[in-house]
């Protein structure tokens, strides 16, 4: 394997983020490899066989396998390497650039160089104990990714009637597989008052199936002391709070969870990269390069938690073609002049969190909205400026919304400000 | 003058408890009767232990209480039968892995019964690794001698074990500016308990000390002494050094009842053990049976106290808040005389994760170690001991469950009725700090029971260091990589919040006390220990321990019988289909 001295760009994480910012990295000229963990590129998608994949990028339903497959053809075809099973143990600012601190297999203990690093580590789950499920805890508590990984991967089923905690999208997803390989759902359980997954999935998932879907409940105990015997259910208040008197025991020999994912992060933050604390993710300009590190690239579920896998792979390019341009010096840097871009009414998060108004083109900003809203009106605006406007039929919080806007050409000096309007969704 | 039953009585009517009936038993109080809750039960007990007596035995039922069920082993064979051991140690908990391996200083045989699938499985792995300095208890009490001696001891027992002993000291944060008249009154109590080295710190000092330390603090009692250690670590590894040295330990395996045979007047000796696994000559026995310890006393009619069950929960927070607090912290009420806890702090970990507990609840069962919102709110509450902590930064939280006498103190003794009985009972905190001490008091207590019985010589090729299993991240990067090179498997991470690699994982299930479940490898290894909790490297893990083990997915557990992972194959997997660990 070709072992340069020292890499353009080094990309952590052969998920979809990453597959998209080595392909992209490379095809600017820069010389580009991949660390990953696992023994096979394609992250989560791997496990991930249903379909639904690619409909923003390719225009056709592909299933997860057959999605990474699209870009672990191209990075095989274009000989860019991947450290398999191999594990980011530290990495450090290292001369103008970084040094990782890897181990493997097969070399042991070694050290890679970059000019340009780049984060593509996806994300963790939210564990039961991260929710405060109370209780006992037995065998027979998974979270999702994991029963799915069991079930997808290994081969075996991990119950034969189960409770899910969360509408997240895995756990719609795992209730219709569940159900498909024999097992029972009793139920999805929300705390939320609507479902936190898309719609489709919510549709597709439960609905077909008759598969009841709970709002405003949670999971409140688990039963049982080896294997889960039950758990028991409560309505919420709106404070998210167990309505004493609506306690229900459920029968079931699991609980599985899908209550929320958390980015992975650690490596970025032992650099001394700041999170933002609404999105999990580090703190970013247009370019997906951290605000406080140059050099420092984020993208894919890493930076904030996508709906989509497009949208993972799309960050994951734009990050890895900044992260070649920045490090084959081809950008005249100029000083960046960061403005912040904030989150306004109505608004959870706003992806970058600074816009480097010293760089002409097109910015990309995701966004997603804090409640439901019809007939949505969103406006991005700096001071008396309104850069953008735009309308949505309707705007859910489980959807992550895409904008684009120019930055003025005499840049700007205040920052940017999102705002939503809209109408509540009747009932 | 009346009779301390009498008495008793007479106290506890005064209190609302009334058709107790009060007996002397062996100079122990025993309480028979019925009570209407678990606060009554609670209330006599204690009320009957202020009395002059040697202990309690609290037999009184509780209304509509329904009893423990009896979570018996699975297994049953005739591995035991018919065998014989010059010593035997029930549980396996750390005082009972300790005792094991201090006599395999002696040239006998030795067994370690424990009834669960690993040892450490109890108070020994739910508990917050402090090495107390023995401040605590009250002077003259076992509990402040033992830990006074075994915190001492530690320093050896790190170095001899492998286990990592960080002495960080602690801090007692005086919650109000009255409290410093007290501190004559604490060296004074330092003095008698013979702790050493311990320092007022004024407040300004302490900001200096703990940078992010609660600014409600009024200055602070410190102990340097105080240490932390990880606790089922330490029990594994006084285990496999007995094993190392001799010792044999039996799993799942249970003891139901003992002979016993007339000796002196009014006296018995123990002749065989019964256990699930059959039946087997002791020459002395060790009962160091925890939670359940008054049961083991009972078999052999020598019940002359009774615990009482004292929940604690324990929340870990992630690594990333290693650095915000080096010392163990804490702020008791002191005007609480009476409590029954130290009140919790925050406590460091040598993982360089910090701990959050724990709490004291009495509950009615010995085994009961579910937790709710009261406990976590209840650790919430320290979490602002340091300003810096917040709740996300929990990643999980435990409960144990502590075995306290009436008069809540350690039993340390060999039994006064059977002679080749020794009882180390009703340990709780500081029982892990004080386990050395403990260890080495009931070996020489059963080596004179035995030298009664023939000559007991020194166990020559007693090694004292354990032969601990590789942990590739202590090494340098070249040596980690020789390692690597002869052994891939060390090169494989697999469980990457902890950073432990594949080849870690196949010792634990090969040790000399192996791994035979999923929170065996993690408590041997931290495999699964990290911020994602094991979301990513269980798979992995079990199909190693398929291949190890050499047993089908379908029949792993994660603690021993019943706690399965799967329920069956899924409908394309071919009914045999062998999973090999590492091939994917």
């Amino acid at each position: 394997m070709m072992n340069p001295k020292e890499w353009d760009v080094l990309v952590v994480g052969a998920g979809p983020a990453g597959l998209a910012a080595a392909l992209a990295a490379h095809n600017k000229g820069a010389s580009t490899a991949i660390i990953e963990r696992e023994d096979r590129p394609g992250g989560i998608l791997k496990q991930c066989i249903h379909d639904g994949f690619g409909l923003v990028r390719f225009g056709e339903k592909l299933t997860g396998p057959e999605y990474a497959f699209r870009d672990i053809r191209r990075i095989e075809e274009k000989k860019i390497p991947v450290f398999t099973e191999t594990y980011l143990e530290k990495s450090e600012i290292l001369g103008g650039g970084f040094g990782l601190h890897l181990v493997n297999n097969r070399a042991g203990v070694f050290t890679l160089r970059s000019k340009a690093l780049v984060f593509a580590t996806g994300c963790r789950e939210r564990t039961a104990r991260q929710v405060f499920i109370h209780g006992t805890r037995p065998s027979g508590i998974w979270t999702a990714g994991l029963a799915q990984y069991f079930i997808n991967i290994q081969g075996y089923m991990p119950c034969r009637r189960c409770v899910i905690l969360g509408s997240g999208d895995i756990g719609l997803i795992m209730a219709r597989r569940l159900t498909l390989e024999g097992a029972e759902v009793e139920g999805v359980y929300e705390v939320l008052p609507e479902p936190s997954g898309l719609t489709r999935n919510v549709v597709q998932c439960l609905e077909d199936y008759a598969i009841p879907l709970h709002l405003s409940s949670t999971v409140t105990r688990v039963h049982g002391e080896d294997r889960v015997e039950g758990v028991t259910v409560s309505a919420v208040d709106a404070q998210r709070r167990p309505v004493p008197g609506t306690e229900r025991y459920v029968e079931c020999d699991c609980l599985i969870l899908s209550v929320g994912l958390i980015p992975e992060n650690e490596g970025p933050e032992a650099l001394g990269t700041p999170l933002d604390r609404l999105t999990g993710g580090p703190i970013i300009d247009q370019r997906y390069m951290s605000t406080a590190l140059a050099g420092l690239f984020s993208c894919g579920n890493a930076l904030h938690v996508s709906d989509l896998v497009d949208y993972v792979s799309e960050t994951g390019h734009s990050a890895g073609e900044a992260a070649a341009v920045y490090a084959l010096g081809k950008s005249t840097k100029p000083s960046r002049k960061l403005v912040p871009l904030r989150p306004g009414n109505n608004v959870r998060y706003t992806v970058p969190q600074y816009v480097d108004v010293s760089l002409p083109g097109t910015v990309t900003l995701f966004f997603r909205s804090s409640r439901t809203l019809e007939h949505a009106r969103a406006t991005l605006s700096s001071g008396e400026t309104t850069v953008l406007k735009k309308t949505f039929p309707v705007l859910r919080p489980p959807e992550m919304e895409r904008l684009e806007f120019q930055v003025p050409e005499n840049g700007l000096e205040d920052a940017l400000v999102l705002h939503i309007t809209g109408r509540e969704e009747k009932g | 003058m009346k009779s301390v039953p009498d008495r008793v009585v007479k106290t506890l009517e005064k209190k609302g408890l009334t058709g107790i009936a009060v007996t002397l038993e062996e100079e122990s109080l025993c309480l028979k009767g019925m009570v209407k809750n678990h606060d009554d039960w609670l209330k006599a007990g204690y009320t009957a232990a202020a009395f002059p007596c040697r202990e309690v035995i609290n037999d009184l039922a509780i209304q509509g209480l329904e009893p423990e069920k009896d979570r018996l082993p699975a297994l049953s064979d005739s591995l035991l039968e018919g065998r014989h051991f010059d010593a035997v140690v029930i549980g396996g908990g750390v005082i009972g892995c300790a005792a094991a391996r201090e006599l395999t200083r002696w040239d006998i045989s030795v067994a370690l019964l424990e009834k669960d699938g690993d040892v450490s499985c109890h108070a020994s792995g739910r508990n917050d690794g402090m090495v107390h300095p023995g401040f605590a208890a009250h002077p003259g009490t076992k509990k402040a001698t033992y830990n006074v001696r075994g915190n001492k001891l530690y320093t050896r027992v790190s170095e001899d074990l492998g286990v990592p002993l960080v002495r960080c000291g602690s801090m007692l944060l005086l919650k109000n500016p009255l409290y410093i008249l007290l501190i004559p009154y604490f060296f004074l109590r330092a003095r008698q308990n013979g702790v050493e080295g311990c320092r007022f710190i004024e407040r300004r000092k302490v900001f200096q000390l703990e940078k992010q330390v609660t600014r409600k603090q009024w200055g602070a009692f410190s102990f340097p002494t105080a240490g932390v250690m990880s606790p089922y670590r330490t029990a594994i590894a006084y285990a496999e050094n007995a094993v190392q040295n001799g010792a044999e330990v039996f799993l799942d395996t249970r003891v139901r009842g003992f002979r016993l045979e007339p000796s002196k007047p009014g006296k018995t000796r123990l002749t065989a053990v019964e256990t699930n696994r059959g039946t087997f000559t002791a020459s002395v026995v060790i009962n160091a049976a925890g939670i359940w310890a008054d049961r083991i006393a009972q078999y052999a009619g020598d019940r002359f106290f009774s615990l009482h069950y004292r929940k604690g929960v324990d929340c870990i927070l992630d690594k990333k808040t290693g650095a915000l607090q080096q010392r163990a912290t804490g702020m008791p009420e002191l005007f609480q005389l009476r409590a029954k806890t130290k009140g919790g702090g925050i406590v460091p970990t040598t993982e360089g994760n910090l701990l959050i507990g724990p709490t004291a609840e009495e509950i009615p069962y010995r085994e009961e170690y579910s937790t709710s919102q009261t406990d976590i709110d209840a650790l919430m509450s320290r979490l602002n001991l340091n300003r810096a902590l917040k709740k996300e930064d929990i990643i999980t939280y435990f409960a144990g469950v502590r075995a306290c006498t009436w008069k809540e103190d350690f039993i340390i003794e060999p039994s006064r009725k059977v002679d080749n009985l020794i009882h180390a009972a009703g340990i709780q905190s500081p029982g892990f700090a004080s386990a050395p001490a403990i260890a080495e008091d009931v070996a020489a207590f059963a080596v004179e029971a035995l030298k009664l019985q023939r000559t007991v010589m020194e166990n020559r090729c007693f090694n004292p260091r354990r032969e601990a299993p590789v942990n590739p991240r202590n090494l340098s990067p070249q040596e980690r990589t020789k390692l690597i090179q002869s052994d891939p498997a060390y090169g494989r991470v697999i469980c990457r919040c902890e950073g432990v690699s594949e080849g870690e994982v196949r010792d634990a299930l090969r040790s000399s006390v192996p791994a035979m479940t999923l929170d065996g490898i993690k408590r041997r290894t931290r495999a699964g220990m990290g911020r994602c909790h094991g979301g990513f490297c269980t798979p992995r893990i079990l199909e190693i321990m398929s291949a190890e083990l050499k047993e089908p997915m379908e029949r792993l557990t994660k603690r021993g019988a019943g706690s399965l992972f799967f329920t069956g194959l899924t409908k394309e997997t071919e009914p045999k289909k062998a999973v090999k660990g590492g091939e994917a």
